[in-house]
C-alpha cells in the first residue's frame, strides 16, 4: 500500500460561494507541489502525496511533515500526518501523527467503527458489541463476506489496514474545480517543477502520450461534463458489479495502481464477462414445454432452461448452462438480497443471469 | 487454424502466417537459424531486425507507424500490427452481437501494454475485470460510457490524444459523419476500432473483422461453468479484400486472455501463453 502525507486544511473543508475557500486550498496545494509534483485533491480541504520518494529527498517523513507544515501554515490551519494508505492518512493527519511504516494496523484499531462512514454497518456492529476498529479487523473475512457483504468486506479490508480506499473519501467533483482554478495551461497532468526535475524517477514520470490524452480527455469533460470520463478500478468482490469501481478520469489523479487483486470466495471463475449491464436487463427463462423456470428453496432448478428472452425480446435457445450458484449478499443492509447466479449460452451469447425473487435478471454478458 | 494467406506488402517476411505469429517473440532465435541459409531467409532476417526497429521505438511516439497486437492476433493484420490512422470494424455472427466486443477489447491489450492510451466510446458497462485480464493497463483506459448525442464529437476529440479508440455508436451515423471520423483518426495517426453492433456503420473499413462460429466450452446441462470460447475470425480488407483470412481462436481463454486454437487439442482452451 501506498505510503501517503495527507495535508488537511479544517477551515477548507466545506466549500463556500464566492470561491473563497477553494481559492485558499489551491495555494495550499501549491504550496506543496514544491515537495511532489503528484500531489492529489482528495475532496475540499484534503490533499494527498505520495511521501516515499519526497520524504528521500527531503531528509525523512519527519522532516518533510515539518517543512510541509512551514509552508502552508501562514496560508491557513494545516493538519498533516503520515501512514499507509489514505484512509490511515488522513486519520494520521487528523492527529498531527507520523504512523511508522507497517504501523497502520495498530494506529487505526482504536478508532470507532463509526469514522468508516457506513452508519447502517455501525449500528450493526455496534449491537454486535463491535465498537473499534481493531474489533472489526479482528473478524475472519470469510464471516464478514457471509454476513456484512461486499461493502462490508471493503470496511473491513480498510479496518485492518489492508486497503486504504474508501469510495467515499474522495470528492471528485471538488477536484475537477481545483484544476479549473489552477489550469494556467498544465491541465494535461503534468506536473513539471524544476526543484524536482531530477528526480521524477521518484514519482513516475510523465510521458509525452499521457500529456496527449490529457488534453483529449479533457476537451470531453469540456464538451459533456467532468463526470462523463471514468476510468476503472479493481477492487474484491463477489459478483462482477462488486468487482470493478469506476471513478471521475482527473488529471492530477496520478497514474495510482489500478488493480487490487484478493481472493475472493464463492467468485466466479475467469473469464469474467466483457460487458457488466450497470443496470440489470429483465430476463425470461423457459423449459421446453414453455413453462417458467425458477430456482426451488433449496437452490434447485424448477426444470432445464431451453428458451431465454432478454427486455422482452425474442426468445432464443439455451444450448448450455450452468449453475444455478446460490448467493445471499448484503443481507443487513435494506437492499438485502437472496439471489442465484447462473451462466446460460445461447447460439451466439453468453449470459451471467441472476435470479432474485423469482424474477431473473441478465447481469452481464460475455460480449 | 490459419489458411495459407500471403501477406502482401513489401515489408512482409516470407513464410506461412503461422511464423508470423510468434516472429516479434522468437525473432533473435530465428535471424540465428538463417545465419548463412539461403537468401530468402536472410532478407526475412532483415525484414524482422526492420519490424523490431519499428517496435522498439516508445510506441507513445506518435513517429511510428505502426501499434502492436497480441501475437494470437498478428495474423489478422496485413501489417502484422494496427497500422496508425487506419479504421477496423468489428461485428459479430450474421447481424447479432456476440464476440464482438472481446475481441475488441482483444485489439487493445498490446499496445495498452506498451504505453498506449486507449478509449471506449459508447460501450455502458464495461466487464473492467474482463479488461485487465485480456491485457489492458485500466490506468489507461478513460471510458465514456454515456456519450449522448456527442458521440461523434466525443470520439474526434478522443482521435486527437488517444492511440486507440473504441467508439459504439448508438446508431447507424450517416455516411458523411462517419467519413469524418474516419479522415480524424488519419489524420491524428490514432486507431478508430468501430464496434457497431446492430447499429452498422456505412464506410469500409481498413481492416473488417468478423466473428462466426461460436462455441462455449466448460457448460453442459448444469455442471461446470464457462471456461473458453472458441470462434473463427474473419479478416478481410482494402487491400487483400478478395483473400479472407479465417483466424480460429480462443476468445476468452480460461484465464481471459486470448489464445490460438491449436490442431492438437481443438476442444481444450489450455493452450493459452
Amino acid at each position: 500500500m501506498n505510503r501517503l502525507l495527507v495535508v488537511r486544511c479544517p477551515e477548507l473543508l466545506d466549500e463556500d460561494e464566492g470561491g473563497a475557500v477553494l481559492r485558499s486550498f489551491v495555494d495550499v496545494i501549491d504550496a506543496v507541489e514544491v515537495y511532489c509534483p503528484w500531489v492529489t485533491t482528495v475532496r475540499s480541504g484534503i490533499c494527498s502525496l505520495p511521501a516515499r520518494g519526497p520524504a528521500r529527498y527531503f531528509g525523512g517523513e519527519d522532516s518533510l511533515v515539518r517543512q510541509v507544515v512551514d509552508a502552508t501554515s501562514d496560508i491557513t490551519a494545516v493538519e498533516v500526518g503520515v501512514a499507509d494508505g489514505l484512509f490511515a492518512a488522513v486519520l494520521a493527519a487528523r492527529s498531527g501523527l507520523v504512523v511508522p511504516a507497517g504501523g497502520t494496523p495498530d494506529f487505526l484499531a482504536p478508532f470507532p467503527v463509526d469514522v468508516l462512514g457506513h452508519p447502517e454497518l455501525t449500528e450493526l456492529l455496534t449491537r454486535l458489541g463491535i465498537g473499534s476498529l481493531g474489533d472489526f479487523a479482528a473478524l475472519p473475512e470469510s464471516h464478514v463476506l457471509g454476513r456484512f457483504g461486499a461493502d462490508g468486506v471493503l470496511c473491513h479490508m480498510v479496518a485492518g489496514g489492508r486497503s486504504g480506499e474508501l469510495g467515499e473519501l474522495r470528492q471528485p467533483v471538488a477536484g475537477r474545480r481545483i484544476d479549473e482554478l489552477r489550469s494556467g495551461g498544465r491541465r494535461g497532468g503534468a506536473g513539471r517543477h524544476g526543484t524536482t526535475a531530477g528526480e521524477s524517477g521518484f514519482w513516475g514520470e510523465v510521458s509525452d502520450a499521457d500529456a496527449r490524452a490529457g488534453r483529449a480527455l479533457a476537451a470531453v469533460q469540456d464538451l459533456i461534463g467532468p463526470d462523463a470520463v471514468v476510468t476503472a478500478r479493481l477492487q474484491g468482490g463477489r459478483g462482477p458489479a462488486q468487482r470493478a469501481r469506476f471513478v471521475t478520469w482527473n488529471a492530477q489523479g496520478g497514474l495510482e495502481d489500478s488493480t487490487l487483486e484478493a481472493p475472493w470466495p464463492g467468485q466466479i471463475p475467469p473469464p469474467a464477462p466483457a460487458v457488466v449491464h450497470p443496470t440489470p436487463l429483465l430476463a425470461e427463462l423457459a423449459d421446453a414445454g414453455g413453462q417458467p423456470v425458477s430456482v426451488s428453496g433449496r437452490g434447485l432448478l424448477t426444470g432445464a432452461p431451453a428458451r431465454l428472452s432478454v427486455e422482452k425480446g425474442p426468445w432464443t435457445t439455451v444450448t448450455a448452462w450452468a449453475g444455478p450458484w446460490p448467493s445471499d449478499e448484503r443481507w443487513w443492509s435494506r437492499s438485502r438480497r437472496r439471489s442465484a447466479r447462473m451462466q446460460a449460452v445461447t447460439a451466439t451469447e453468453a449470459y451471467l443471469l441472476l435470479v432474485e425473487r423469482g424474477r431473473w435478471w441478465v447481469e452481464a454478458t460475455y460480449g | 487454424m490459419p489458411t495459407g494467406w500471403t501477406p502482401p506488402g513489401p515489408v512482409q517476411p516470407a513464410g506461412p502466417t503461422k511464423r508470423r505469429a510468434v516472429l516479434y517473440e522468437h525473432m533473435f532465435v530465428e535471424s540465428i537459424d538463417s545465419r548463412g541459409g539461403s537468401g530468402a531467409a536472410r532478407g526475412q532476417a532483415r525484414e524482422s531486425l526492420a519490424l523490431l526497429a519499428e517496435r522498439t521505438r516508445p510506441v507513445s511516439s506518435s513517429q511510428t507507424r505502426l501499434l502492436p497486437v497480441l501475437p494470437p492476433l498478428v495474423g489478422l493484420f496485413p501489417d502484422g500490427s494496427l497500422r496508425r490512422g487506419s479504421t477496423v470494424v468489428v461485428s459479430g455472427p450474421d447481424r447479432n452481437t456476440g464476440g464482438d466486443i472481446s475481441v475488441a477489447l482483444a485489439l487493445l491489450a498490446a499496445a495498452s501494454e506498451a504505453g498506449s492510451w486507449c478509449a471506449l466510446v459508447g460501450m455502458a458497462g464495461l466487464g473492467a475485470v474482463a479488461a485487465h485480464d485480456v491485457g489492458i493497463d485500466l490506468a489507461r483506459l478513460a471510458v465514456v460510457p454515456r456519450p449522448g448525442a456527442a458521440w461523434a464529437e466525443v470520439t474526434a476529440a478522443l482521435l486527437d490524444g488517444v492511440d486507440l479508440v473504441v467508439l459504439c455508436p448508438p446508431f447507424s451515423p450517416r455516411p458523411a459523419m462517419a467519413r469524418r471520423l474516419v479522415a480524424r483518426a488519419r489524420e491524428r495517426r490514432s486507431v478508430l476500432v468501430v464496434v457497431p453492433g446492430r447499429s452498422g456503420w456505412p464506410e469500409h473499413p481498413d481492416v473488417r473483422l468478423r466473428v462466426s462460429d461460436i462455441h462455449w466450452d466448460g457448460v453442459g446441462t448444469g455442471e461446470g461453468y464457462l471456461h473458453g470460447r472458441r470462434m473463427t475470425v474473419t479478416a478481410t480488407g482494402r487491400r487483400s479484400a478478395t483473400r479472407p483470412r479465417h483466424h480460429h481462436l480462443w476468445v476468452p481463454s480460461t484465464t481471459g486472455a486470448v489464445a490460438e486454437v491449436t490442431v492438437a487439442s481443438p476442444t481444450s482452451p489450455t493452450t493459452q501463453p
